[in-house]
């Protein structure tokens, strides 16, 4: 459980965090999602004592993480993989890792094994590619086999082996009860992986609520209506827009309703006495949700960002829209994005 | 010891169904990374493939698990053995030539340059000026590599409390520089004797002390490195600033013939140190040398630790 109460940083002038107030609840997994710049980072530096808050608290079950006195023991955190001297090697890592808090020796074998870099445990991690390194900063979350975990974009430069790894791993911390708390920027990531959402937006909460629920809320989330009765098809759009419901023409049989459900606009229909051959939700994906959400608080947006895109325009608006806006930083991330030849050593 | 209960430690906890099981059960490891991928079932039915840390109420940690943490980091980096190596050539090197100094001044044929019996211990402290550089460049190390790696922020998970890890550091530096600079001392007296032959004095206690001191000297010095690195953080501004204080300010400030400013240079830290070293009765005696540069370690550290505590990592 880890517990905001008004959670406020400032950088100058800058609020990078605006009275976060949030519960992260155990036994399911929360994501963690905005805009780049929007907070994250800083609000996981917060609650493990990183970062000094300029008001308001972070506490990991009921206590602040400074005062543990085995800290490790409490929270796994992985939120920045190049982390380790490159000079050390996997194992000497979390040997000193391991001696901080008092955790016996023989448990470092053990996460090195769960994480799979076993054969590299003796090679220094300087050497290492993005996403042994992710994996040797799992094992360290691990380390402690603690109730609270933190993962900050735990999937960069993991291959699409690793990435589903990754989930199971984190669906199945949660499944044993713990507090499994993620930041990503892969939507459809997210949404396979997380239970509940935590959506932030320049320091500010804009949503805190399961993922099914989020998907519901967003207006891309549409009723389809397919009627061979046009004029009963008007009546309905009249019946559905009375009611401050958005009704949108569809085909010339259709109608795409947002605002209300099926059974809603199946009663109505079955007032009106018309006859129906499709009642359907489409449902939106998690990115359009969330770039509905989001739409109004991104800190570094580029000129071709509209709010509220779907697939079509994705290639210039996609999650990390931040990125977009700039060639060099694509350019340069790209290469550790794809499978890593080397992770297969 | 703690005696909080925490989730999945507190045997009570951990025979709670929901949370019996390690991390690592309900993903079977082993035979590379496809294996990694729980295969059918449940994912937390799979059997455990470890103990975990179920066992046990949790002992360690605070900071004797800071100290046991920072020795296994301090030896698990090369640059720690090259600077050791560096050390100890420095060492041997620079005894072997003024011991051959002595010996060739004491043979000339101008008698003004006779230099007497030299106590051997003595060799090794005159040593000790060059050597030392070596020597504080490990201790900044373990403090400045943590800054340009970003392990400063794992170090700080794993031992949230500054003063914690601020003392860890002190109590490894102090204690591996101080056996450091005994076996420096051995090593500079040990290359003098052969070559003083009889120019060379050994008393078993003025060496034995000499050699002490030389470890202390280097411990010291070393503690006040860290300091300053961990107020400086960088490697470069700290070896510059530790570079100028130890010798620079010293050598300019006693080139001038105005006391005060003079009693300054003799109060530095480097200057202070090597005062007590060669047991200097001017411009104070040796106990007054240790005591300032005990204080201008525990100075550096203090300020160390306001930076480390204040700043955000």
């Amino acid at each position: 459980m880890i517990t905001l109460t008004g959670l406020t940083k400032r950088f100058g002038a800058s609020t990078a965090v605006d009275h976060l107030s949030l519960d992260i609840a155990p036994g399911r997994v929360t994501g963690f999602l905005g805009p780049n710049g929007a907070g994250k980072s800083t609000t996981m530096r917060m609650i493990l004592g990183l970062d000094r808050p300029t008001a308001g608290t972070a506490l990991v079950g009921g206590r602040p993480y400074a005062s543990l006195r085995h800290p490790l023991r409490h929270v796994g955190a992985l939120l920045d993989a190049k982390a380790v001297h490159p000079g050390r090697t996997a194992r000497a890592h979390l040997r000193a890792m391991a001696h901080s808090n008092g955790i016996p020796v023989r448990r470092v074998d053990e996460v090195l094994a769960t994480v799979g870099l076993t054969g590299v445990a003796g090679k220094r991690a300087g050497t290492f590619s993005l996403g042994m390194g992710q994996r040797l900063g799992i094992a360290g979350a691990l380390l402690g086999d603690p109730g609270v975990l933190m993962f900050d974009e735990p999937v960069n430069g993991l291959d699409p082996d690793g990435v589903r790894w990754i989930r199971q791993l984190m669906r199945s911390l949660a499944a044993e009860g713990r507090t499994v708390f993620v930041s990503s920027h892969l939507m459809s990531e997210m949404q396979l992986t997380a239970d509940q959402l935590v959506v932030i937006g320049r320091g500010r909460l804009i949503v805190d609520a399961p993922i099914a629920e989020v998907i519901a809320g967003s207006s891309r989330t549409v009723v389809r209506v397919r009627s061979p009765q046009p004029a009963g098809l008007a009546a309905l759009r009249d019946r559905l827009a009375a009611r401050s419901v958005t009704v949108e023409p569809g085909d010339a049989d259709e109608l795409l309703v947002s605002g209300a459900d099926v059974a809603l606009v199946g009663d109505l229909a079955h007032d009106l006495g018309v006859r129906l051959h499709e009642l359907s939700t489409r449902e939106a994906s998690l990115e359009q949700a969330y770039l509905e959400l989001t739409a109004d608080s991104l800190e570094y947006s580029g000129p071709a960002t509209s709010p509220a895109t779907g697939p079509a325009t994705s290639p210039a608006t996609g999650p990390a829209t931040g990125r977009a806006t700039s060639p060099a930083t694509v350019t340069a991330t790209s290469p550790a994005i794809g499978p890593d030849p080397q992770e297969r050593a | 010891m703690s005696t909080v209960p925490t989730r999945g430690l507190d045997p009570a906890a951990s025979s709670s169904p929901a949370r019996g099981s390690a991390p690592t059960a309900g993903v079977p490891t082993g035979g590379g990374l496809a294996a990694g991928v729980p295969t059918g079932g449940g994912l937390a039915a799979g059997p455990p493939t470890g103990g975990g840390l179920a066992a046990g109420v949790p002992t360690g940690g605070g900071l004797a698990g800071a100290v046991a943490s920072e020795w296994t980091k301090l030896w698990s980096v090369r640059s720690v053995w090259w600077a050791l190596l560096a050390g100890f050539l420095l060492m041997a090197a620079t005894a072997a030539q003024l011991a051959i100094y002595v010996q060739n001044s004491n043979t000339s044929v101008d008698p003004t340059d006779d230099r007497g019996v030299v106590a051997l211990g003595r060799i090794a402290i005159d040593s000790v000026e060059p050597t030392q550089f070596a020597v504080l460049a490990m201790a900044m190390l373990v403090i400045t590599a943590e800054y340009s790696s970003g392990t400063i922020r794992a170090t700080l998970q794993w031992t949230p409390s500054r003063g914690h890890v601020i003392l860890a550091k002190t109590i490894v530096v102090a204690g591996v520089t101080f056996v450091l600079g005994v076996l420096l001392g051995a090593l500079g007296t040990l290359v003098a004797a052969p070559i003083l032959g009889d120019w060379g004095r050994y008393e078993p206690t003025e060496t034995l002390g000499d050699v002490l001191g030389v470890g202390a000297y280097l411990a010291l010095i070393s503690v006040f490195t860290l300091g300053v690195g961990a107020a400086l953080r960088g490697a470069v501004a700290t070896l510059t600033s530790v570079f100028l204080v130890l010798t620079v300010v010293p050598a300019t400030l006693g080139l001038t013939n105005v006391t005060f400013v003079q009693r300054i240079a003799d109060a530095m830290p480097g200057t202070a140190g090597l005062h007590f070293l060669r047991g200097d009765t001017d411009p104070y005696p040796p106990p007054v040398g240790l005591l300032l540069l005990t204080t201008w370690a525990a100075l550096a550290l203090l300020s160390g630790h306001t930076v480390l505590h204040r700043r955000d990592a």
